[in-house]
């Protein structure tokens, strides 16, 4: 077994790591690389199940690392780097409301907000663990900023990955806080899989003709003028 | 007895709404009178149980239907109820026979049934909100009455500017829904039961809202000053029998609604009376101001209407200065006055709306400038104005007369006994009331001679003529009524059971007759018999022109030239020109309109805020997706901070 305190570490190593992810699903305009940032922070959320499970040694931690690897790590990026061969958009530069400066700004001061909405919350009640407040405050703040990336960016395919994200952060925050019974974690994930697969189906056509594909694509502002002819 | 009769008169209306409905698309004559007949029979049966109840002073209290254990479809017909349903009757009556011949005047084909329909229900719907006995089917049937009240009005719906009133008319009518709703909720927070309970607590916030409330409601309804603004619309643009209906009998209703919630409900303070005073006052005193400047025939009705509301409110001011101020002889006979004035003016006003419609179908105008001439055109009709005009001019011994006497006399009797400031107070307002019935005297004598005297000045009124015998009857019967209330005012009192400090007018006019007799006799006698052959008040010219008369603006020009303050007018100059730089002059306009203050000044702002307002909530919803993300994340972020600062 390795020692308790070098998990811990390793855990708030994997923090900092997912708190990188997300700052970089924010900001960044390149599309392809934010499905592998996506995979990378659900393989990062992996890893913490794992850590989790060698500190706690509940088989549900193991299950849920599991599912999520095969789902979020595998089917979903794959399905969603499907969709963009199809539709060759490169870059995601239209943004509603708020510009990715903006939005970092925004969610740092987000998470202090919530750290200390959250500490006054604690307050009263037994001291819990470092570990696991830290994890709840990390939580809600993913899932914030993923819906931050939800109503900032036009593309429906980057609406869809900020969506996937605050998913993350839920996952996050019940791993360390409500311990979330594994047949709703699993039927969630069963839920993203098929979000995705309809925005495949929506967002490309199974029964269209060449032009009402590409009246699609506009209307889902997934393709433009001057991206079509590259 | 009673209840059978009000019931059978129920159940006739209801008929009445119905059959032309069923028959909608028959464009029959018979159709609209057999309509029109249910609501003459239901009148006369209401008419008739009414004049039981007040003559017995019992009351009635039954329920026909319970479908709540909260609510009943309950109905009471005390005297005051009995009263108002008398009103009804009455007027309702007489307007149906006169909108049988009416009806076949006007446009519209087989929507006419849906106007007798409608006329039927909005009867239906005054009788049910006198007689309901708690306060939620109160609102029920007050709200049906605005409702069907405002399809009447949108009957000439292809005009602009019945379009434009009957949108108006629709706004402010639920404006009075949404305050007199307000009131009831308020009262049923309070007493838990939505009965005509006296309050227990005597002065707490609440009952101040609830009153306040209830009144701003009734005073729109009524059109009392500066809530007045729909009925110079309304009332011209609807059909003349339902002008008359509404002017005559909805706005009463109004003063229904005031009354009873203050005498049953309520225990008046001073400072409502007070308010209810000042706001009397002001309407009865610029309604009629503006009445004089009016030269539509109906709007100046229409005008007039505000001012005979605001003399009845003056009435019910008086009444609850005087209840709170521990005069009880007083606040009575204030009250007789308001509510015999509230049944004079149904009967005078409703029989000027009628004569005035049978001359505007006579004439096609409604602007007096282009009528006049039409006494010996129209004898019959000019006879009935003429005793309309004179009844609400409020000269002797007709009924205006009376019931503006007693007020009068609660005025001069509260002087002696009031505390000083109420004294200057009460003298400003009666001064002001003197005020107002010199001015409609003089209002009507203009209309009076600009429509039927002089010679015509248009081709429209030499070539009118009289009116069919029914449009005749049921101004008649009012006319007739109007005489027998005032001449028989004091009579009609004791039989009620009622003493009131008024001089025996049947006396009074029976000296008049004589006087007159005695006059024309002895002129008879003593003036030579040579006969002269020449215009009447020619003043030596040969020929009189039309174009040379005292017009209807001619004759307010000193009353204008006096209140020119009040008159505020704007000077309106647009001028075109042939180049950019406006040096060759093309052609323009020049115009001298009258401003409505309350128009420009009240209506317009409220409305422009509430469009401005209404503009920026609309941008709270644009149909984008991102924007209710943006919602819901704001929304997520405020229970945070809430949860972590606040909870």
């Amino acid at each position: 077994m390795i020692e308790t305190a070098i998990v811990v570490a390793i855990i708030r190593i994997l923090f900092v790591c997912i708190i990188i992810t997300a700052a970089y699903i924010i900001s960044t305009r390149n599309l392809l690389s934010v499905v592998s940032v996506y995979a990378l922070q659900s393989l990062t959320l992996v890893c913490i199940a794992l850590a989790l499970y060698s500190l706690e040694g509940s088989i549900v931690l193991l299950a849920i690392a599991v599912v999520t690897f095969i789902s979020k790590v595998i089917i979903i990026p794959y399905f969603i780097a499907t969709i963009q061969e199809k539709i060759r958009i490169k870059r995601d530069i239209e943004f509603h409301y708020l510009n990715p400066t903006t939005s970092l700004l925004i969610s740092m001061a987000l998470m202090l907000v919530i750290y200390m909405a959250l500490a006054r919350i604690v307050q009263g009640t037994p001291a819990r663990e470092n570990l696991f407040f830290f994890g709840a405050v990390l939580g809600i703040s993913l899932m914030l900023m993923g819906m931050m990336v939800t109503f900032s960016r036009k593309r429906a395919i980057t609406k869809v990955l900020g969506f996937l994200s605050m998913e993350n952060g839920v996952l996050l925050f019940g791993m360390f806080v409500t311990e979330l019974p594994f047949i709703i974690e699993f039927l969630i994930i069963i839920d993203l899989i098929i979000l995705v697969i309809l925005t495949t189906i929506l967002s490309v056509g199974i029964d269209s003709t060449l032009e009402d594909y590409h009246k699609r694509l506009h209307r889902f502002h997934l393709l433009e003028e001057s991206e079509e002819v590259s | 007895m009673i209840v059978e009769l009000f019931v059978l008169a129920i159940i006739i209306l209801f008929a009445g709404t119905i059959f032309p409905l069923i028959a909608a698309s028959l464009d029959r004559r018979s159709v609209r009178t057999i309509s029109l007949s249910c609501t003459i029979v239901a009148s006369i049966l209401l008419g008739s149980l009414s004049l039981m109840v007040l003559l017995s002073g019992e009351s009635v209290f039954f329920s026909l239907y319970q479908s709540l254990p909260a609510f009943s479809l309950s109905f009471v017909i005390d005297r005051l109820a009995s009263f108002f349903l008398l009103i009804i009757a009455v007027v309702s009556a007489c307007v149906a026979l006169y909108f049988t011949e009416y009806i076949e005047h006007i446009d519209g084909q087989s929507r006419r049934n849906l106007l007798c329909s409608c006329t039927s229900l909005f009867i239906l719907a005054m009788v049910l909100v006198v007689a309901s006995a708690n306060t939620l089917s109160f609102f029920l049937f007050w709200e049906l009455m605005a409702a069907s009240s405002f399809f009447l009005v949108m009957y000439e719906y292809s005009q602009y500017d019945t379009r434009k009133a009957g949108i108006f008319y629709f706004i402010m009518t639920q404006l009075s829904s949404l305050f007199v709703l307000l009131g009831i909720i308020v009262l049923y927070v309070m007493t838990g039961s939505f009965s005509f309970l006296p309050l227990t607590t005597a002065s707490a916030p609440l009952v101040t809202v609830a009153f306040l409330a209830l009144f701003v409601g009734f005073s729109i309804k009524a059109g009392i000053i500066p809530f007045h603004k729909w009925l110079p619309y309304a009332h011209p643009a609807s059909p003349s029998p339902i002008s008359a209906l509404m002017s005559g009998v909805m706005l009463k209703i109004a003063v229904y609604g005031l009354v009873r919630f203050l005498l049953d409900v309520f225990t008046p303070d001073l400072w409502w009376g007070v308010l209810i005073l000042a706001a009397g006052t002001a309407s009865a005193v610029l309604g009629i101001i503006y009445a004089l400047k009016e030269h539509d025939v109906k709007g100046m009705l229409a005008y007039s209407s505000i001012e005979n509301i605001g003399i009845i409110f003056t009435g019910i001011g008086l009444s609850v200065i005087f209840t709170a101020s521990n005069l009880p002889l007083l606040a009575t006979l204030s009250l007789l006055g308001a509510l015999f004035h509230s049944l004079n003016h149904a009967m005078f006003k409703s029989l000027l709306f009628l004569t005035a419609g049978s001359v505007v179908s006579a004439t096609h105008t409604r602007n007096i400038e282009y009528m006049g001439g039409l006494a010996p055109r129209m004898p019959v009709t000019s006879a009935l104005f003429f005793v309309g005009a004179v009844s609400i001019a409020a000269l002797p011994p007709l009924n205006g007369f009376a019931s503006e006497f007693l007020i009068f006399i609660s005025f001069f009797s509260s002087v002696s006994v009031v505390d000083p400031l109420f004294k200057v107070l009460l003298f400003f307002c009666l001064a002001l009331f003197a005020l107002t019935s010199a001015l409609s005297a003089a209002c009507f004598v203009k209309a009076f001679g600009s429509i039927f005297l002089a010679l015509p000045r248009s081709p429209e009124s030499a070539a009118a003529h009289e009116v069919p015998r029914a449009m005749l009857i049921g101004p008649g019967i009012l006319a007739a009524t109007c005489i027998l209330l005032g001449v028989c005012a004091l009579q009609i009192f004791a039989i009620v059971g009622l003493t009131v400090p008024l001089p025996d007018m049947l006396l009074v006019s029976l000296l008049l007759l004589g006087m007159a007799v005695l006059t024309y006799a002895m002129l008879y006698f003593i003036a030579s018999r040579e006969v002269r052959v020449s215009e009447t008040w020619g003043c030596g010219t040969f020929s009189q022109q039309a174009s040379a008369e005292y017009s209807g603006h001619g004759f307010s020009e000193p009353l204008d030239i006096i209140f020119s303050a009040i008159y505020r007018t704007r000077t309106i100059n647009e001028r075109t020109f042939f180049d950019q730089k406006n040096c060759i002059f093309k052609g323009g306009t020049g115009e001298i309109r009258l401003l409505k203050v309350f128009e420009e000044y009240l209506y317009r702002p409220i409305a422009q805020q509430s469009l401005s307002v209404a503009k920026v909530v609309s941008r709270f919803q644009n149909g984008c997706l991102d924007t209710y993300l943006l919602y819901v994340f704001v929304t997520v972020i405020a229970l945070i901070i809430f949860l972590g600062w606040f909870a």
